[in-house]
């Protein structure tokens, strides 16, 4: 070995990765050539230096004082947005981003698509329910917000406590939900953009998927309640039709006559609120990629959080100012809900969009949204609302818009134009 | 080193603050190799290390690769020594004014300042394992694996730093004779 390889091979000799011969040939080397020895000796005074140096350096407080810093800014960073979400007034701020489209989509739609806001009083199991809606492990389906030929169409896997939603009126949106670890993915396929939320509030019993309401209702039907309608034509096929009602809800099920799978389902509740189900697969092979949630590459990622605690009149109030303010361009719609919150989403988004509001402020007008939108739900459970708005211009006091009995209570609540909230006795409620 | 850099961003991101002084423990000391050379003491060096690390953690989610994490935080120390230089200066210049007629206070130089403004004269890539080697107690297979490159390459582009401290460390002396 020579002086130039052997000087080479010294930061590997010293750092102890060279292979046995090679480390004999080193050392051989070092023990007649004085350069390398000196070159080796330099070395190593300079590795010593560094080592002392770096140890020096290792002890600080740093750990303590960012951990403590951390905490303080992100105590007032919290603060912040808290105050921030005090009062609902939205503003035009400079600021654009694809991020806040989707993240307030996010929210609405994890309220409309996941929760139905619904309690049914326990009963007797249906004796004649229908196998595999009840026991498949996959189930994957075409759900119609309102009518075939004008609501929107969502495409839906089922796969245990997963979900993977596609919607018809905004096709660049995917959404996968974890019902069980309260965890959504929204995926903006055209803008590479997703949101990964964690969702609170109450998700055990009151939110769940429309596959799951539906075995529910299924499930707690007194076989007295059930009817067989005899044999039909539906979406072009042969059909047995039973229909079962329970106090709130009605449930009608369309069956192949010979093989007995769900042709369609069609469910409704309250007033207003109904959904239709078909294009049933049961038990079909899912790519397991499709209910990943992980954030594929490429995407921007945005956390967010979607609180569905608690929904109160106040948050049902906001929902109006939006639907008003921002959709319908100071004047309040034709009618209110899930159905037609869903249907005005794309509208809602672009309008949103176009405000060039912050983050933060998109995501806060979606939650503010969906959380009337589960208010709304609430009171389709318990019955007594009433909706007047269609028409009515945004601040007029003279007008009511929507007034409801709330549970357990001797007067109403009236909401008018100007979204003041009066109490008022039945006999004195608006005809 | 129990868990790699990936594993704690991610931790960080999905709402487990406290997992970032993990981080922290193990890039301080890299952190004020590289400024303390930069800003001259460590005093200036701990409070820039500080805010690099504080300002990090608020850009978490902007950082697009979680395994890149140290070249992404060293960047961001450096942007940070750049501000804290100019400020320097410009508080330097007004002490000038001053300083004609008292002995400026000065701040206490690092133990072995002449070796840290050496690192900091490195250029990156070599600045970069030498950081990691010393101050953020990786081994050479670390290393390798941390920068994404072979061993021999790691140990070359040691044997290469070496040379470029020694040289610059042996020019500071003799400038310092020359003042004398």
């Amino acid at each position: 070995m020579n002086c130039e390889e052997s000087k080479e091979l010294l930061v590997a000799y010293f750092e102890g990765l060279l292979e046995d011969s090679e480390q004999q040939a080193v050392e051989e080397h070092l023990k007649d050539c004085s350069s390398c020895q000196a070159e080796l000796k330099e070395l190593t005074a300079l590795h010593d230096r560094l080592v002392t140096n770096g140890k020096a350096l290792a002890q600080s407080n740093l750990e303590k004082d960012v951990m403590n810093q951390l905490i303080r800014e992100q105590n007032v960073r919290l603060k912040a947005a808290a105050r921030a979400t005090d009062a609902l007034k939205i503003r035009r701020t400079i600021m654009k981003s694809p991020i806040t489209r989707i993240a307030a989509v996010a929210a609405v739609i994890i309220v409309a698509a996941l929760g139905i806001n619904y309690i049914m009083a326990p009963s007797v199991t249906w004796a004649q329910v229908i196998q595999p809606i009840l026991n498949a492990k996959t189930v994957v389906f075409d759900l119609i917000l309102g009518t075939d030929d004008s609501g929107m169409v969502q495409h839906e896997i089922v796969v245990g406590s997963r979900m993977r939603r596609t919607m018809s009126n905004m096709p660049n949106m995917t959404m996968i939900i974890d019902t069980d670890n309260a965890k959504l993915l929204a995926l903006d396929t055209e803008a590479k953009t997703a949101v990964y939320a964690d969702i609170t509030g109450d998700l055990g019993d009151r939110h769940r998927s429309y596959i799951k309401f539906v075995r529910q209702i299924i499930g707690q039907l007194q076989g007295g309640q059930v009817e067989q309608l005899g044999e039909q034509v539906i979406d072009g096929q042969k059909a047995v039709l039973f229909v079962g009602k329970g106090q709130n809800e009605e449930v009608r099920i369309w069956a192949d006559p010979e093989t007995a799978h769900p042709i369609r389902i069609e469910a409704k509740i309250g007033q207003e609120f109904s959904f239709a189900m078909k294009n049933f697969e049961f038990d079909a092979a899912v790519d397991e990629s499709l209910m990943s949630m992980d954030v594929p590459a490429g995407y921007t990622l945005q956390k967010t959080n979607i609180d569905l605690g608690n929904t109160t009149e106040e948050d049902f109030v906001k929902s109006l100012r939006i639907w008003a303010e921002i959709i319908g361009d100071g004047t309040f719609p034709e009618s209110i809900g899930t159905q037609s919150a869903m249907a005005q989403m794309p509208v809602l988004i672009q309008k949103v969009t176009a405000m060039q509001v912050s983050e933060d402020k998109g995501t806060e007008i979606g939650m503010s949204f969906a959380k009337g939108m589960l208010f709304h739900q609430t009171l389709e459970n318990q019955g007594a609302w009433n909706y007047a708005g269609a028409g009515v211009k945004l601040g007029d006091a003279g007008k009511a818009i929507f007034w409801y009995q709330p549970q357990g209570s001797q007067t109403w609540r009236v909401i008018s134009g100007d979204l003041s909230v009066k109490d008022v006795a039945a006999e004195n409620l608006p005809k | 080193m129990s868990e790699n850099d990936k594993f704690y961003v991610e931790r960080c991101l999905d709402g487990h603050p406290d997992d970032y002084r993990y981080l922290v423990r193990r890039y301080q000391g890299v952190l004020l190799a590289n400024l303390a050379g930069k800003l001259g003491s460590r005093d200036r060096a701990e409070e820039a290390a500080q805010e690099a690390l504080v300002r990090a953690y608020f850009n978490i989610g902007k950082l697009k690769k979680p395994d890149s994490f140290f070249s992404w935080l060293l960047g961001i120390a450096d942007n940070v020594a750049k501000e804290h230089q100019r400020k320097d200066q410009l508080q330097r210049q007004r002490e000038i004014v001053r300083s004609f007629t008292e002995e400026s206070s000065g701040t206490e130089l690092s133990q072995d300042y002449a070796l840290e403004s050496a690192i900091a004269e490195l250029p990156e890539a070599y600045r970069k394992v030498i950081l990691l080697r010393y101050y953020g107690g990786h081994n050479c297979n670390q290393i390798a694996e941390q920068l994404d490159m072979p061993l021999g390459t790691v140990t070359k582009t040691l044997s290469r730093a070496y040379a470029m401290l020694r040289e610059s460390l042996q020019q500071q002396k003799q400038a310092e004779v020359y003042e004398v």
